[in-house]
């Protein structure tokens, strides 16, 4: 295959043919062919992942160049080479998987006259994300497949496919997982699936209230892990004060088992969850049409409250007014009753 | 249970498998401190008790954003590299974050310096230690990655001779970032390091490869010299130096020329001089480096190293003790001042936060204090050097009172803590004033050029000074202006930010309200 000859540079589409080529060669790689030739294949597939990646970044001594990156990325989804990648991902070894990651990647954001045909490929080859979820529960391919995933998700068709699928259910455990880079990398995901396209969160959250949050309450905010917890409510934060969440950010704080949920987080004795609670504790009390059974639990604690309040107006930063403004809308609901 | 077992695996497939859990583990001693890390040594009970390095990070202690935790943490553990230092796994403990590594026995190559070299390791052991390191910058910038903070504090070595670089992923430099715990004066611990742009863009926002090169330069010089160039200025003259004048190798050389026997090779000097261009885009790629004839003529391997360098070597827990007791000792005179202790980190504690021990400015700025008044002179030649080096010393005779007082306090403790600690409390003592000293002698810049700003000062200065003088003090007020603007700035996007959320409230109101 290799000329004796350092033959002409191979163009992006010929470089993405012969990686297909050996990447079919991978994949059916049955035990008939013998080691050192598998060897030496799958050494000369890492090089042309390896020079793919180079002409999507660019390397030392050159920028990338858009027409060869555009055409690489029309051959690269003419036909079914990202399946097969991802699915010989496992076979390569660690330099590759790397390399192949961020191929991946950088393919989703190149455009081919003016359209992410990546996003054309997956709607049609949606089932790849049940495997770059799955990923998650390999150890060895979490990482690749979770970075893969969260490129991928930033099709909003992708996204929307991911948060209806069963998936969504398995990143409350995956979130949990006791390897720390693995677990950071599935909150990652979920965090993205849950902030990136605003509509569909938005509709996937009014869809699924239900057993989401008591999911979400139970699993994470309410988890024994520290990690879980802080990074729960922070998210719970940023969905909730998203105003195109309004919705359901009204539902969430009318409830009084969420409020319970929120007062024992305000009661931590990390100072950074206690502050990512006060945000979305402060929603609570304002919120203008106050349950009954939410009313009298405030006020029975009223001055419990405002005394923790206190302590963080000696944090510096932004809480003092946001502390003022509740505290105020407090004495006033409280004057009012 | 069905978990277990691929909880229990790693991302490195080839290798031993770590367990994830903190009962694996036996802690046997602490090797290292810092602002929110603490590293262990410890034993993995499961695999043949072999030796670990856990490197334990209090994450409530920062409020850094958990995606780059990540991204550094996943980092590390992808890479694969002989001379890189790769964490075995990560998990966290409640409130920490506990990365498992390999024990490096002998140490940061900083803490060997200072424990047997202080005044720099021999060259041909420099180049067996750049090499090594430079191999491992090839891979990281290869991968698209910059290590950001390369110097001997962070080259490891084992008892077998093997250098590995270590600590950019989880290593508490991330959190040194976080504005919330730290000021300014606080980061600056490894300034010293840093390149010149990288200062410039104030955040480390224009960092690229060329300059974890220029920290590559100034670690050549910190291996030769026993410490990094510029490190006994206070850190604001260094940075005014680092912009405003070239500097070369050898200024450096000049000046350290107390002992007449340190003579570089030509080689090695335009090895330094090349990384330490003002121009990043002049400077040579790591892979260019590379080929550079002082590292192509340096073929010693591994074993030069354990013969050279590492030959008595007290082990890493010994010398964490015994910083430790100097450190104690020192910091009981600091307590009671609270900016002392900030000038402190900047001249020691945070240059071996990340590595496996502490102190080792102390001992080499107490040399400092006599040999820096002439080679500040000979450094600059120009009459602003002289000038400052004559205030630091009637500056060193004013503060003398204050510091008696405080170590008055400070030894009687020491002295009634150990009998044997004699000699150490006396070092600890010098240490404390010499950090007491540039402290003192910092802020007194300070208020001189506030006064120059505010105007007041103007006949002052000049009725004092030689021109020269002229226009260092204004190149230190431009940096106090800078320094000014810069904190409105952060004043103004703070106060952005507040009205934002008020908006945000406002409208939620308004909203819940309307519904």
């Amino acid at each position: 295959m290799k000329g004796l000859f350092k033959s002409k540079p191979k163009t992006p589409v010929d470089l993405v043919r012969q990686t297909r080529d050996l990447l079919i060669y991978a994949d059916r790689n049955s035990s008939d062919t013998r080691e050192s030739k598998r060897e030496e294949k799958m050494l000369e597939l890492s090089k042309l992942i390896r020079e793919l990646k180079s002409i999507l970044y660019g390397n030392s001594e050159s920028e990338p160049v858009s027409e060869a990156c555009a055409q690489l990325t029309q051959e690269f989804f003419r036909e079914n080479t990202l399946r097969l990648l991802i699915i010989c991902l496992p076979k390569l070894n660690l330099e590759a998987r790397k390399d192949a990651t961020q191929v991946v990647a950088n393919l989703q954001r190149q455009q081919v006259q003016s359209r992410l045909i990546a996003c054309d490929y997956l709607e049609a080859n949606i089932d790849l994300m049940d495997i770059l979820v799955s990923g998650y529960e390999n150890t060895d391919m979490a990482l690749h497949y979770g970075a893969m995933l969260r490129e991928c998700i930033r099709h909003q068709s992708v996204a929307r496919y991911v948060l209806e699928s069963a998936h969504v259910k398995k990143f409350f455990d995956f979130i949990q997982l006791p390897n720390f880079d693995i677990a950071a990398d599935a909150a990652a995901t979920f965090k993205e699936l849950l902030t990136r396209h605003k509509s569909t969160v938005a509709e996937f959250l009014s869809k699924n209230y239900d057993w989401f949050f008591a999911e979400y309450n139970s699993k994470l905010l309410e988890s024994t892990n520290y990690i879980t917890r802080r990074q729960a409510i922070k998210l719970l934060g940023d969905m909730l004060l998203d105003r195109s969440n309004s919705a359901v950010m009204t539902r969430y704080v009318s409830s009084r088992d969420n409020l319970r949920i929120l007062m024992n987080l305000l009661r931590e004795s990390s100072k950074s969850i206690q502050i990512e609670a006060f945000h979305v504790f402060k929603l609570f009390a304002a919120n203008q049409n106050k349950p009954p059974d939410i009313i009298s639990i405030l006020v029975a604690n009223r001055s419990k409250l405002l005394r923790l309040f206190a302590d963080f107006k000696t944090e510096k930063g932004m809480l003092p007014i946001v502390l003022g403004l509740v505290a105020a809308s407090f004495e006033l609901y409280v004057k009012a009753e | 249970m069905a978990h277990q077992e691929e909880l229990e695996s790693h991302i490195n497939t080839s290798k031993t498998q770590y367990p994830l859990d903190p009962s694996s583990y036996k802690i046997l001693a602490e090797v290292g401190r810092g602002m929110s890390a603490v590293v262990y040594k410890a034993a993995c009970l499961p695999v043949n008790a072999a030796a670990v390095a856990i490197k334990s990070i209090d994450l409530d202690r920062s409020k850094a954003d958990f995606d780059r935790i990540r991204r550094e943490s996943q980092t590390m553990s992808l890479l694969s590299h002989p001379n890189i230092l790769k964490a075995h796994c990560s998990f966290t403990v409640g409130r920490r974050l506990w990365v498992v590594m390999p024990f490096m026995s002998a140490g940061s190559v900083q803490s060997i310096i200072s424990s047997s070299f202080p005044n720099g390791i021999p060259e041909p052991c420099i180049g067996v230690v750049l090499k090594e390191t430079l191999t491992a910058l090839c891979y990281l910038h290869d991968q698209g990655n910059l290590h950001r903070d390369i110097k001997a504090g962070n080259i490891l070595m084992d008892s077998n001779g093997s250098v590995k670089l270590a600590d950019f992923g989880v290593s508490a430099s991330i959190y040194e970032l976080n504005p919330v715990y730290k000021s300014f004066s606080d980061i600056t611990g490894t300034l010293y390091w840093m390149a010149p742009e990288v200062i410039h863009s104030q955040s480390g926002v224009g960092y690229d490869f060329k300059a974890d090169i220029w920290s590559f330069g100034i670690t050549a010089l910190e291996l030769a010299h026993g410490r990094p160039p510029l490190s006994h200025l206070p850190f604001s003259k260094s940075l005014i130096m680092k912009i405003t004048r070239r500097f070369r190798f050898s200024d450096y050389e000049d000046g350290a020329n107390g002992d007449k026997n340190r003579k570089f090779s030509k080689a090695f000097k335009d090895m330094v001089g090349l990384c330490l261009d003002q121009d990043p885009s002049k400077r040579p790629s790591a892979e260019k480096l590379l080929r550079h004839p002082f590292f192509r003529s340096c073929n010693k391997g591994c074993d030069f190293l354990v013969k050279n360098l590492l030959q008595g070597l007290l082990s890493v827990e010994e010398r964490f003790k015994e910083k430790k007791i100097l450190e104690e000792n020192s910091s009981e005179g600091f307590c009671l001042e609270e900016s002392v202790v900030k000038q402190r980190r900047i001249s020691g504690w945070n240059f071996n936060l990340e590595g496996f021990e502490l102190d080792p400015v102390f001992p080499s700025e107490r040399f400092d204090l006599e040999d820096e008044v002439v080679k500040q002179v000979r450094f600059g030649g120009e009459m602003i050097i002289r000038e400052k080096g004559g205030g630091e010393s009637s500056d060193a005779s004013n503060s003398s009172s204050p510091g008696q007082v405080l170590n008055g306090g400070g030894g009687g403790g020491a002295g009634g803590g150990g009998g044997g600690g004699g000699g150490v409390d006396r070092e600890g003592m010098v240490g404390s004033l010499v950090v007491l000293k540039k402290s003192l002698e910092d802020q007194r810049e300070k208020v001189v050029n506030m006064i120059g700003i505010l105007g007041g000062g103007g006949v002052e200065e000049g009725s004092n000074d030689s021109s020269g003088e002229m226009i260092s003090l204004r190149e230190e007020q431009l940096m106090q202006v800078i320094e000014k603007l810069r904190m409105e700035l952060d004043n103004e996007k703070k106060k952005n930010f507040e009205l934002g959320l008020e908006l945000e409230f406002l409208k939620l109101q308004l909203s819940s309200t309307s519904d």
